[in-house]
């Protein structure tokens, strides 16, 4: 008898298990608390997203999203042209604009974290990614964005509806550029492919905090528009390595060994341009000489120039730039974008 | 083991029971919320119209508004039909319709289907109520997908409230608008926005398009329907309505509305607003950026009198100011190729999709009367219709009492002015007022003033009662009874008179260069004000009438109230019995 019972409560012990496992913490939380409405989520989360205003280059829009991540104004963003090319101003929920800092990146997460230049004491409302969430497939989910740039100043950013439709592994690509996250992402069935939408926030229906919405990215078999964002359960753990000053922008060494590039050797014979001596990991692009009959020298390019873009695609280093620059063919046109002076400016080459 | 088999069975029945308890409950929530929209689908689907050209092509939607008929489309819907459509509803069948008015800025145009007395309309909500996030349904004929014209439906939520859609390269300008996620393309232009409970709130008309083409993109716009009901009696005259400018521009300053120009010829100029002043609330509502301000001016039309608020080092001010023209359209504006309705099929849409129809026919007589055309007008016979039922019943109770031969003499004293928030000290004025065919003349408190008809003079009016005999004069006018005693009228739709905040109908009338607006409600049939305009940079008379009296040969009110002063104080006169000088 008392052994039955036992066993009986172990049972009842492995259900209630059970049970816990497959309700998340949210969930238990929302049977416990009056779920909040649409208008109470709506009400929490446009007021943490920023509009962000840059410069564009080539065909990429010159706007994007962002998310306040922390009180002191962290704002976690995609890693796209928008905070490689620099001049990047916030413009928080309430109208206020700021002038903006990259504290930090990951290519491999694709990922930006930067933080607005404020005032010392002033303070943001935030998303706490210590509340980041995985939600079932099917759960409704809102996307939060500046998409087409619908709202100026302190009007409030859109918010569009879905699912999420699955969690999966992504290869897809945005000209030559390739998606560098591994892990698998959330694919949505609401349209965020969308311009300006990539850095906006993904919550569920209590709107708890899910992913970072992506990029404007073609699926890389079926050439589709991939409506996707990176969880923030992933992302945590890199904001807050980058906010403890740790680096956290290391590619895997094996992942760029078999990569196709342009020698030092031959951007300086073909090209008749030297960049700056490649020494740490990620040496920015910069152009140390550039010989003066030379096919670099006609273009336009000059010492100093920084090169951040080829075509659409965001250069980070050196070596970004001689494998992004082999993926061009002998007379084909090339379209680079260099800060030079803090101004962009645009210059072509032909592949010789 | 039985005894475990038991609790085994026991505490599955009892998990099942746990986990499915809230389940359960989302099931039937899910279950009644789906029967409560089917429900509302099968109420609003027969007030969803399918609206195309005569021979069936093009194709775009729209909403009944009323049991005759009048229907609520895209102006660049309608604009390749001409002057009759084709339109059909969820039961499948055509009707005739005739175009009755259009506001082109706005995208808006009104049609009336034919045939019926008892369509189906919507009932529209409060678009000012629409939250982000509530649920929205879009029905209209995207790429004419139903051949017997049942309304597709797609489900969204408001994106965003309020939102100003510049004119990119068109005049077609999206103010104050609603941002749905809903599913909108090609064909749904025109076609109504519901909120879940089924009441119609926006006009689906424009989306941003970019990379995939003209199919949605999961950022549409709705004109809201409160801007789309301050149209709707315009429309109905038959006008090319138009839209308003106030005269000066404004630009947001960290978060403020900064006038930056002012024209000097401006009725907001003489009410003192200048450059660098702050708007502080427009027509009522407070702004905090130029696309606020932008928001609010694009949903009046031309004409309509709005209160403005302002600060400047003196303080804040408070004034009312008319609405200019903004484009003046004499004739329906061709709209730029790529917003042609041609276009709205999609360009994948196979062709046995489309409507088959025999090539037109020859219109019906009962039809082609509908349709009047006139410069300036986008329907002619519409106004026509409105003007009648404004001036007819007032023509039927003047009889011969107007006749323009008679002179009428009025005495009349004023008490003073009185605001809302005070009366001002009395300043008792008595005088004699006579008023001719050709001339008006004021005896008031012993001074002569007189005034003539034909090129009234501002040096001649009485100081004390600015344009009252210039004014007086086009009363006598209109209360003639004569059909053509101005060069020319019109039936102007409906606005909320200032300061008396009452809807009123509008009836202008032109003669020289003075333009009459005469305001009538349905409790009279004389006007209960007119405000008379002489040209730019002048400020108008305007007037309102009370206790309107009819004697054996006469009409006349019993009091007049003249709107003075930056305050907009009253200043009321009573008048005696008209004596008729034959």
């Amino acid at each position: 008898m008392t052994s039955v019972l036992r066993r009986n409560v172990a049972i009842l012990q492995v259900l209630v298990g059970v049970v816990l496992v497959l309700t998340s913490p949210t969930a238990t939380l929302m049977a416990q608390m009056p779920s909040p409405t649409h208008l109470e989520v709506v009400a929490l989360r446009q007021p943490v997203i920023v509009k962000l205003f840059g410069a564009s280059a080539g065909s990429l829009d010159s706007y994007g999203t962002g998310i306040l991540v922390s009180k002191e104004g962290h704002v976690l963003t995609v890693w796209n042209h928008l905070v490689s090319t620099g001049f990047l101003t916030a413009v928080t929920a309430d109208g206020k604009r700021f002038p903006v800092d990259t504290i930090g990146t990951s290519a491999e997460h694709d990922a930006a974290l930067l933080k607005l230049k404020t005032e010392p004491g002033e303070t943001f409302p935030f998303v706490d990614l210590a509340q980041a969430t995985d939600p079932e497939v099917g759960a409704s989910v809102y996307a939060f964005s500046n998409m087409f740039r619908v709202a100026a100043g302190n009007e409030p950013v859109s918010v569009v509806h879905g699912v999420i439709a699955a969690r999966v592994p992504l290869e897809a690509t945005q000209g030559r550029w390739k998606f560098p996250v591994k892990s698998p992402i959330w694919l949505i069935d609401a349209i965020t492919n969308n311009s300006g939408a990539a850095g906006g926030l993904l919550t569920d229906a209590a709107g708890m905090p899910v992913g970072l919405i992506g990029r404007e990215i073609r699926h890389a078999s079926s050439r589709t528009w991939v409506n996707y964002a990176v969880p923030l359960t992933m992302l945590k753990p890199v904001v807050d390595a980058i906010m403890a000053g740790k680096k956290v922008d290391q590619k895997p060494k094996d992942a760029t060994a078999d990569v196709a590039m342009i020698s030092d050797k031959d951007l300086t014979a073909k090209y008749g341009l030297t960049m700056v001596p490649n020494v740490v990991e990620r040496t920015p692009a910069f152009v140390d000489d550039v010989a003066k009959d030379s096919l670099s020298g006609k273009s336009g390019l000059q010492r100093g120039d920084l090169i951040v873009l080829v075509e659409d695609a965001v250069i980070t280093s050196i070596t970004d730039f001689q494998q992004q620059l082999a993926t061009f063919r002998t007379g084909q046109r090339v379209s680079l974008t260099i800060n030079r002076d803090d101004e962009l400016k645009a210059i072509e080459l032909r592949v010789p | 083991m039985t005894r475990l088999n038991q609790h085994s069975s026991l505490l599955l029945f009892l998990s099942f029971w746990l986990t499915s308890a809230s389940d359960v409950h989302a099931q039937q929530t899910l279950v009644q919320r789906e029967s409560a929209r089917v429900e509302t689908i099968g109420r609003i689907s027969p007030s969803v119209v399918c609206v195309m050209a005569p021979n069936g092509e093009g194709g775009g939607s729209g909403v009944l508004i009323s049991a005759d008929g009048f229907a609520i489309s895209n102006f660049h819907v309608t604009s390749g039909s001409g002057s009759f459509m084709k339109c059909g509803l969820d039961n499948s069948k055509l009707y005739d319709a005739v175009i009755v008015g259009i506001d082109p800025t706005g995208d808006v145009a009104l049609i009336q289907l034919q045939g019926r007395t008892d369509f189906s309309a919507a009932q529209p909500g409060d678009s000012d109520q629409v939250r982000v996030g509530d649920e929205v349904m879009a029905l209209g004929n995207p790429f004419l997908l139903a051949s017997d014209f049942t309304p597709t439906v797609t489900y969204g939520i408001v994106s965003g409230v309020r939102r100003y859609q510049y004119p990119a390269n068109t005049f077609l300008e999206y103010t104050d608008c609603i941002q749905i996620d809903a599913s909108i393309n090609p064909g749904n232009s025109g076609g109504p926005l519901f909120d879940i409970q089924g009441r119609w709130i926006g006009i689906n008309g424009r989306a941003s398009f970019e990379k995939r083409g003209r199919v949605n993109s999961g950022a549409a716009y709705a004109i809201s329907v409160n801007q789309v009901q301050l149209f709707i009696e315009h429309l109905k005259c038959g006008l090319i309505v138009d839209h308003g400018v106030p005269e000066f521009t404004v630009e947001t300053v960290e978060g403020e509305v900064v006038v930056s120009q002012v024209s000097e010829l401006s009725e907001a100029w003489r009410r003192g607003l200048r450059a660098r002043a702050q708007i502080v609330s427009f027509a009522g509502r407070l702004v905090s950026s130029a696309n606020d301000f932008q928001n609010v001016l694009g949903i009046y039309p031309e004409g309509t009198r709005l209160p403005l608020t302002w600060r400047d080092k003196e303080g804040v001010h408070s004034a009312t100011i008319r609405l200019r023209p903004l484009h003046d359209f004499q004739k329906a504006p061709e709209l730029p190729e790529e917003r042609k309705p041609k276009d709205e099929k999609h360009p994948e849409t196979p062709d046995d999709q489309k409507q088959k129809f025999e090539a037109p026919e020859e219109l019906p007589k009962e039809l082609t009367r509908l349709f009047v055309e006139r410069d300036g007008f986008c329907n002619y016979h519409f106004n026509e219709v409105q003007q009648s039922k404004l001036l007819d019943p007032m023509r039927a109770r003047i009889g011969a009492k107007g006749d323009p031969k008679n002179v009428w003499q009025i005495s009349l004293a004023s008490s003073g002015s009185e605001t809302k928030e005070a009366k001002t000290p009395p300043i008792p004025l008595t005088g004699e007022l006579t008023i001719g065919p050709t001339a008006a003349g004021l005896k008031l408190d012993g001074v002569p003033y007189l005034q003539n008809a034909e090129n009234p003079v501002a040096a001649e009016e009485p100081a004390q009662l600015p344009g009252l005999l210039t004014a007086v004069l086009q009363l006598r006018k209109l209360l003639s009874g004569e059909k053509a005693a101005f060069n020319e009228q019109l039936a102007m739709g409906q606005t909320l008179h200032l300061p008396l905040q009452q809807q009123v109908r509008i009836l202008v009338t032109r003669e020289g260069a003075r333009t009459s607006r005469w305001y009538f409600t349905s409790e009279s049939p004389f006007p209960v004000g007119v405000d008379v305009e002489y040209g730019q940079g002048i400020d108008e008379t305007r007037l309102v009438f009370e206790n309107w009296q009819e004697s054996e040969n006469a009409v006349f009110p019993g009091r007049i109230g003249i709107v003075a002063g930056v305050q907009e104080q009253l200043i009321w006169l009573t008048m005696g019995e008209v004596k008729v000088k034959q």
